[in-house]
């Protein structure tokens, strides 16, 4: 494997953590947790809220 | 434009009926006089406008919030009353509904929550209700949407010009008490022009003791009705009225009760109640519940499996993983990377699966048996001793999973105060993410003890929870605490697909987790742990991570944190609590626990690493977190002021530990 493949593998993985960074903190601002795909019904009102 | 009046009980689902039946909604300001927001929406494609009334359990008010909804009866005019009744607690919740019907008003009672009827074997014959109480019924289940659309149907082919007068519920009074109805109502008809029905229902409310009726019927001086005042309340009516209504529910119920299972589960019910929610017995079973909650998570079950898989991981795979990419010519900085990083750190994270899934499993089993309702009951006499409202801790226990879905909860409290109070203390309870960190801990300090040392940890969250929580009442000023009323359902044998649905529920977002922002974590301190001021580097102690860590000791060698590398993993703590222990991973460059624990006995004694993990527990809350805190109560400040205020509350509770208990021990 050619050093530029070592360095574009390691590009890609530090890429994605660095794009997972920014989509939770985004995600953080809109007051979900990176765990969450639980549309509790607070939630729901949230979104609803934000619509209107 | 027709008015739909949303009434019933407080945690009947009435909100889940309002959010699912209307399609857009506004908080339009307060209610006249209290600090609750009032709630409008409109169902789609219609005219019919639905106010979200605060949940009641009779029209005589309590507190000042509940007498928004009778102050609506009075001044607005709502042509339908949509009643919310929990379908296990139709007994209790009719009592509302009687007053409702004696409105006059078209009215529909949504049973809500019908399955856990059906659970408990019980069903009635709708028809019978309905004909009993004169007013459409509708079956629903909110938590599923079942019947929700059946009720919106009703609601629509209710056209406002079309409405019949409504004929009004009218109960068999004792003789006396009927009496007194028709007089005082034939005088409000001819003197004052009210309606037949609103006559009768403002002279049964005057005669039932209602306070607000009381003040109307000054305001307007209803002169029937004061004259008679005296005879009123010297007959004891109040009392005479409310048992009619009682036995008129009773009557009622019988009738249209089908297929009783046999009484055995609700005197079942009652004999356990005795010992669980008992003044003395409560809270020490409530304890002792959590304990061995803990000793199936930490010390029988998840732990024993949580060994197999770390044994796996760091053996095998790391060495599996390791060969195949050194066969393909991976270079060494991708394969410590890859090895020691994402494998190390995610793989890491994810031995824990067992103890947390093990813990879920208990919450589920506790929620769905119907034990929490009483855990919030038996610490309900707690909260009251140091002057709290019990309602606070719902918001509280789901705070256990995650914090966020218990700030997102503490939106059931109406008073704005409290529900500010709710979010500030939420991030003390101890979530779920925080359960890896400990586990290594309690493994490499406390291997014998190790249930009751994450017990512990988990009560002094409530503790200071609660504490914080005084403190913020006191500053605020909060004096018209609500009343907390908690429903009890009957005990009954979890269901295993209730529990798998409710384990997963909760564990999938930690193995979500996993792939997102553990790995971005582990990731990050990897580049810090790899990288320096002069780039790449092969000794960890000029890292950036090291540096980071060197320059902040000071501060954390009084609470006994004096390892750099446990303070680097505090810091990326606050992308996700996990991540504390995937830091601890990679900083340590092994994926193997054993090794861990092994490195930690050298930095740590037993005090520190009982400090370091009230640290854990009580420092600043997770991006997730104070992202929800500011999203909820709209303010950075806020936010703010919780990151700063945990860190000096996590910085003193640890000093005190670990200074005191470096003297003891």
């Amino acid at each position: 494997m050619s050093l530029f493949v070592n360095i574009l593998i390691a590009a890609i993985i530090i890429g994605l953590a660095g794009y997972e960074i920014y989509k939770v903190t985004q995600k953080s601002k809109q007051g979900k947790c990176a765990a969450c795909d639980y549309k509790c019904e607070a939630k729901l009102m949230a979104d609803k809220a934000k619509k209107q | 434009m027709t008015t739909v009046a949303l009434m019933g009980n407080p945690n009947t689902g009435k909100t889940t009926i309002f959010n699912q039946i209307t399609d857009t909604y506004a908080y339009v300001g307060n209610w006249t006089g209290v600090t609750v927001e009032k709630k409008m929406g409109n169902i789609k494609h219609s005219e019919i406008v639905v106010t979200d009334l605060p949940g009641i359990y009779s029209l005589n008010p309590i507190t000042k919030d509940e007498s928004v909804a009778i102050n609506y009866l009075l001044t607005d005019d709502a042509d339908i009353i949509l009643n919310v009744t929990n379908a296990g607690q139709l007994k209790r919740n009719l009592l509302l509904s009687i007053e409702l019907l004696e409105f006059g008003r078209p009215t529909v009672i949504a049973l809500n929550m019908i399955d856990d009827l059906k659970r408990s074997g019980i069903y009635y014959d709708i028809n019978t209700l309905s004909e009993k109480l004169g007013c459409h019924i509708e079956t629903t289940n909110a938590r599923n949407k079942d019947g929700v659309k059946e009720l919106r149907d009703e609601l629509l082919n209710m056209p406002a010009d079309e409405l019949p007068d409504g004929s009004a519920l009218e109960l068999n009074y004792p003789f006396m008490v009927k009496q007194a109805i028709r007089q005082a109502s034939e005088k409000l008809i001819s003197a004052y022009d009210m309606k037949p029905a609103f006559a009768r229902w403002v002279a049964i409310q005057y005669i039932n003791k209602n306070k607000i009726i009381r003040k109307y019927a000054v305001k307007n001086d209803l002169k029937p009705l004061l004259e008679q005042q005296g005879y009123y309340d010297a007959q004891n009516f109040e009392n005479k009225i409310f048992n009619t209504r009682l036995s008129f529910i009773d009557e009622t119920l019988t009738s249209a009760t089908k297929n009783l299972e046999s009484t055995k589960n609700v005197e079942m019910t009652s004999k356990i109640d005795k010992i669980i929610t008992h003044p003395l017995l409560g809270l020490p079973i409530f304890i002792l519940i959590f304990l061995f909650m803990f000793k199936l998570s930490f010390d029988w079950i998840g732990t024993p499996i949580s060994d197999q898989l770390d044994a796996l991981l760091s053996g095998p795979i790391s060495t599996y993983a390791d060969k195949l990419l050194i066969s393909i010519g991976a270079m060494p900085f991708l394969r410590s990377l890859i090895v020691d990083g994402v494998i190390a750190g995610v793989g890491g994270v994810l031995t824990f699966i067992p103890q947390i899934f093990t813990l879920f499993a208990c919450i589920s089993i506790l929620e769905d048996s119907g034990y929490m309702a009483r855990a919030a009951l038996v610490t309900d006499r707690i909260m009251q001793m140091i002057g709290l409202n019990g309602k606070a801790f719902i918001p509280l226990i789901i705070g256990f999973g995650c914090n966020v879905t218990g700030i997102m909860a503490a939106r059931t409290i109406e008073q704005p105060k409290e529900r500010l109070i709710t979010t500030l203390i939420s991030p003390f309870m101890s979530c779920s993410a925080r359960l890896p960190i400990y586990s290594l801990f309690v493994a490499a300090f406390f291997p014998k003890n190790q249930a009751l040392i994450v017990l512990s940890i988990y009560f002094l969250g409530i503790a200071v929870a609660l504490l914080m929580a005084k403190f913020y009442q006191v500053i605020f000023k909060v004096k018209d605490s609500t009343v907390f009323i908690v429903e009890l359902p009957k005990y009954h044998i979890p269901r295993l697909d209730i529990i798998w649905r409710g384990t997963w529920d909760k564990s999938k977002g930690f193995v979500k987790k996993a792939g997102t922002i553990i790995f971005a974590g582990t990731v990050l301190i990897w580049l810090m742990s790899n990288f320096g001021p002069a780039g790449f580097v092969t000794d960890i102690d000029n890292s950036f991570s090291a540096l980071l860590g060197k320059v902040l000791l000071p501060m954390f060698a009084p609470i006994g944190i004096t390892s750099w590398e446990a303070i680097s993993a505090l810091f990326t703590g606050i992308m996700a609590k996990e991540v504390i222990s995937s830091s601890m991973m990679v900083l340590f460059h092994t994926s193997s626990q054993t090794a861990l624990i092994a490195a930690f006995g050298q930095m740590f004694t037993p005090v520190a690493a009982y400090s370091m993990l009230v640290f854990v527990l009580l420092y600043v809350p997770c991006f997730a977190t104070i992202g929800t805190i500011k999203s909820e109560t709209g303010s950075t400040k806020w936010a703010a002021y919780s990151v700063v205020s945990s860190f000096v509350i996590a910085y003193a509770m640890s000093f005190i530990i670990f200074q005191v208990g470096s003297l003891l021990f």
